[in-house]
């Protein structure tokens, strides 16, 4: 039988608050252990909680910039079990009245078909602390390290739309995508500002049964969810084929045997109201003013700047993926760079040049106005391609600019046909061989003497008029 | 030992040379947070816990400069009365005020019990920040002394935002709807159904100080509230259901006694949250995480049972200035008791509880006679006022 699976994902973003989401600590879970706690997070006795407006303006745009729609009436709920990591024996979550609901993105699937994934809601709640597990002496004991414990999370869960692993892993791309666009996350799996869940189920290819559905956690890449999804629904078809039946449980992703094993069940309750945190009231007038801050999302930057640049889908795409590549790249075009040379620089020179630098982007020394200084001499054939490179490195190094470091260093291409005459006879002159293959029609042997005409001039000829000079020269 | 306090303050002088609470000498319970004290709250579960910081009502204490007294002995938690000298210092003069935290009405019993006045006041009014209670929706810090006039001079101390506690009412209040000019002209409404199974002299105490309301030339009006039965049911199952959550946080991993020997983490809670509670408050708790997990839906029936009679009473306060309700004086004696004896006390005062309204007690050696008075919701002002006008009224009239 042929099966197919049915996924839904649950996916805790933390958000990037400067403080937690009831008290005033720093939002730091990286700092000294339990550097940032305070009677609130540490929930002791007598401790009010603050709802952070900044965490739950945070929550709303990233919700708006999902298309999802802001409730006007929602509340934290309080959901319990009891674990060391949780100080009050409760998360607060909002349960029953989520934030939003609705909001989808639109993927490709494998076939190349456009594929609507939809969210279900979206709510926010509180993380909980970090448990260290060392041993003292051969007593082997656990340390809770609170400043993780009331960071903001929001949580998305999808509808069960998904049915297959690229499905699955570009729709987190895509969600990552647009979350940075709002700010309000990095969305980093590796770091855990990003955390996956999925639910699996399978059932016969072309049904519209449900099956008693897997939940799989634990995994810490993109790439991680596909392979998770990938061998759990290889696991499910075949105990399902071999007439075994599922029962709901949860397992956790193993990376490095690449298998999901069933984890021990953690003891949930019903969630009750919670009545310290007041339920939260969105007017219209605020909804609205926070939609004004939304920026332009990838999808309607992607399809702006194939109309307004001429460029292709997959060039848009690969720009509006980074807000801040977009942007540079829309700065330099602004300067008078073609879009062709806009582009090309963008993404092979000035895009790997930063990240080998550990910058970003958007606060590169080499802004586009720089850039734009050097590549405007490219295109008047002032300095040829192999300075352009160079001078790009040089500023990156300091702070002059492209017309004085090509004049200081002398990197200006040379265009004076008598000076590069007088290389293309030298060069002529030490390769009779190679001439003799351009007499005889050896296509390669052209691009040799250009290269060796570009040597004797330290890499400062114009390439073309090499090329016209020797095909005058040999009468080509 | 004092046999009010379990601790004193040694230096019980307030800082401050004056203030409008300047020589009010106030006593708190051990569920009142004081920077450095032992509020722990009566319980076990707090075993050796010191408060970290001031709950605000005692910031605003000291800010007013009132003098602190000590720590009276509570009962577990502050619930109910038993082993509770609530009131005792103000009856016996060792202190003027006393804050008490009222969950079911234990303000309120205790100052009937004193011989004294108390005030429940209105949701919204008084930051709970530092109050170490069980039922976030329902307590609130009771305030206990010897007439209206000093709980009116406290109330305008601690009431009012403090940017910590964001259930509080931002907006100011306007200022309270003027009383009538004499007694005729003010109507209080009684609800049958509140008299139908109180003990007798409960009861007649309260008859008898209608009456005396009556021939002091009050109106009084019966009201309808067919489902005031249903007080009772609202607060043993939100009550517990919210108790059950919030004791949650004591769970012997950051303070409180952990008893050695436990294998795991749930052995570990097991042992610890099992001796860190007395018996009536483990019943409540139990009874609590019966309907949370076992009876969902009659959990939620409760919270909508709840709305609705919100809804019911805040319909009826139109018709009256305030309603007059019983109120118990006295509380079986010993130091525990079981859930059913430890709620005996509080049939009466439930309903501002559930509700969120203000109640202020009247004892019986006050001119009227033992009531509660219960006010519209954030009409403090008014009702202490009121009650003010009530008493002298009696007086005249005796």
């Amino acid at each position: 039988m042929d099966f197919e699976a049915v996924i839904g994902l649950e996916i805790h973003v933390e958000l990037n608050c400067a403080t937690k989401l009831f008290c005033d600590c720093p939002n730091r879970p990286g700092d000294e252990p339990n550097a940032n706690t305070c009677p609130t997070c540490l929930w002791m006795p007598g401790a009010a909680p603050r709802l952070s407006q900044a965490a739950l303006e945070k929550a709303a745009l990233l919700c708006l910039g999902l298309g999802a729609e802001l409730q006007p009436l929602s509340a934290f709920d309080q959901k319990v079990y009891y674990y060391p990591d949780l100080p009050k024996g409760y998360q607060l979550s909002q349960a029953h009245l989520p934030l939003s609901r609705g909001g989808s993105i639109t993927v490709t699937n494998e076939q190349g078909e456009a594929r609507t994934l939809r969210i279900h809601h979206i709510h926010m709640e509180e993380d909980v602390a970090k448990l260290v597990h060392e041993l003292e002496g051969r007593q082997p004991i656990s340390l809770v390290d609170f400043n993780r414990a009331g960071a903001p999370l929001v949580e998305i869960v999808t509808e069960p739309d998904f049915r297959t692993p690229h499905e699955a892993m570009e729709f987190l791309k895509a969600l990552r995508t647009q979350v940075r666009y709002v700010g309000a996350s990095e969305c980093s799996m590796e770091n855990g500002t990003m955390r996956v869940d999925a639910n699996i189920s399978v059932r016969p290819r072309g049904t519209d049964q449900m099956n008693t559905k897997v939940e799989v956690k634990n995994m810490n890449s993109v790439r991680h969810v596909g392979d998770a999804i990938a061998f759990e629904t290889a696991r499910q078809s075949a105990a399902v084929q071999a007439g075994e039946t599922v029962a709901q449980h949860t397992r956790l992703w193993d990376p490095d045997k690449k298998v999901t094993l069933p984890m021990r069940a953690k003891f949930e309750g019903p969630c009750v109201p919670d009545p310290s945190v007041s339920a939260i009231e969105l007017t219209p007038a605020w909804i609205e003013s926070l939609r004004a801050r939304l920026p332009e999302m990838p999808a309607a930057k992607a399809e702006r700047l194939v109309k307004e640049h001429g460029i292709s889908a997959e060039d848009a795409a690969f720009l509006s993926a980074d807000t801040d590549v977009a942007d540079y790249f829309e700065a330099l075009t602004a300067q008078g760079v073609t879009t062709k040379m806009a582009l090309h620089w963008t993404a092979t020179q000035v895009l790997p040049a930063v990240r080998e630098r550990g910058q970003e982007i958007s606060a590169s020394s080499v802004t586009p106005e720089r850039l734009a200084g050097l590549l405007t001499l490219l295109a008047r054939d002032e300095i040829n391609a192999n300075a352009a490179r160079d001078v790009l490195v040089a500023l990156f190094e300091s702070d002059a600019s492209a017309e004085a470091i090509v004049n200081e260093r002398g990197f200006r291409q040379i265009s004076d046909a008598d000076e590069l005459g007088a290389l293309i006879d030298h060069v002529l002159a030490a390769e009779p061989t190679a001439l003799a293959d351009v007499r005889n029609g050896v296509g390669k042997a052209m691009g040799f003497l250009i290269g060796q005409v570009m040597q004797a001039s330290q890499g400062k000829a114009n390439p073309k008029l090499i090329k016209e000079l020797l095909a005058k020269k040999l009468d080509l | 030992m004092s046999p009010i306090y379990r601790f004193e303050n040694p230096d019980p002088a307030s800082a401050l040379p004056d203030g409008p609470l300047h020589g009010m000498r106030v006593a708190l319970q051990s569920t009142v947070s004081v920077a450095g004290w032992p509020t722990d709250a009566d319980s076990a579960a707090l075993t050796d816990f010191t408060a970290l910081e001031d709950a605000t009502v005692v910031q605003r204490l000291r800010q007013a400069g009132a003098a602190l007294t000590g720590l009276t002995r509570a009962s577990e938690f502050g619930f109910g009365l038993h082993g509770s000298q609530a009131g005792e210092a103000v009856r016996s003069d060792a202190a003027d005020a006393e804050l008490v935290l009222d969950m079911m009405g234990e303000c309120r019993v205790a100052a009937a019990r004193a011989d004294a006045f108390g005030l429940l006041p209105s949701v919204g009014l008084v930051s709970r920040l530092g109050l170490i209670g069980l039922i976030p929706s329902m307590e609130r810090c009771g305030l206990l002394a010897r007439s209206c006039d000093t709980l009116s001079t406290l109330l305008a101390a601690l009431a009012g935002p403090d940017g910590r506690d964001l259930t509080l009412e931002e907006t100011p209040l306007p200022p309270p709807a003027p009383l009538p000019d004499d007694g005729r002209g003010v109507t209080l409404g009684v609800i049958p159904q509140a008299l139908e199974g109180l003990p007798v002299a409960q009861a007649e105490g309260f008859r008898a100080a209608i009456d005396r309301l009556t021939a002091a030339g009050i109106t009084v009006c019966e009201l309808t509230l067919p489902e005031y039965n249903l007080f009772d049911l609202v607060h043993a199952i939100v009550g517990a259901v919210e108790a059950s959550s919030c004791a949650g946080r004591y769970d012997s991993v950051r303070y409180g006694h952990r008893p050695p020997g436990a294998k795991d983490w749930n052995e570990m809670y097991l042992s610890a949250r099992g001796a860190a509670f007395g018996t009536c408050v483990k019943s409540f708790l139990i009874q609590g995480a019966f309907f949370q997990f076992e009876r969902y839906a009659a959990y939620e029936n409760a919270c909508r049972i709840r709305a609705r009679l919100v809804a019911a009473v805040q319909q009826l306060m139109p018709q009256v200035d305030a309603l007059a309700l019983p109120l118990a004086d006295r509380v079986p004696e010993g130091a525990t008791a079981t859930l059913a004896e430890t709620r005996a006390p509080f049939a009466s005062t439930l309903l501002a509880s559930v509700t969120g309204q203000p109640a202020l007690a009247l004892p019986a050696a006050g001119a009227c006679g033992a009531l509660q008075l219960v006010g519209s919701r954030l009409g403090d002002a008014r009702l202490l006022a009121l009650g003010g006008m009530l008493l002298a009224l009696c007086r005249e009239g005796k």
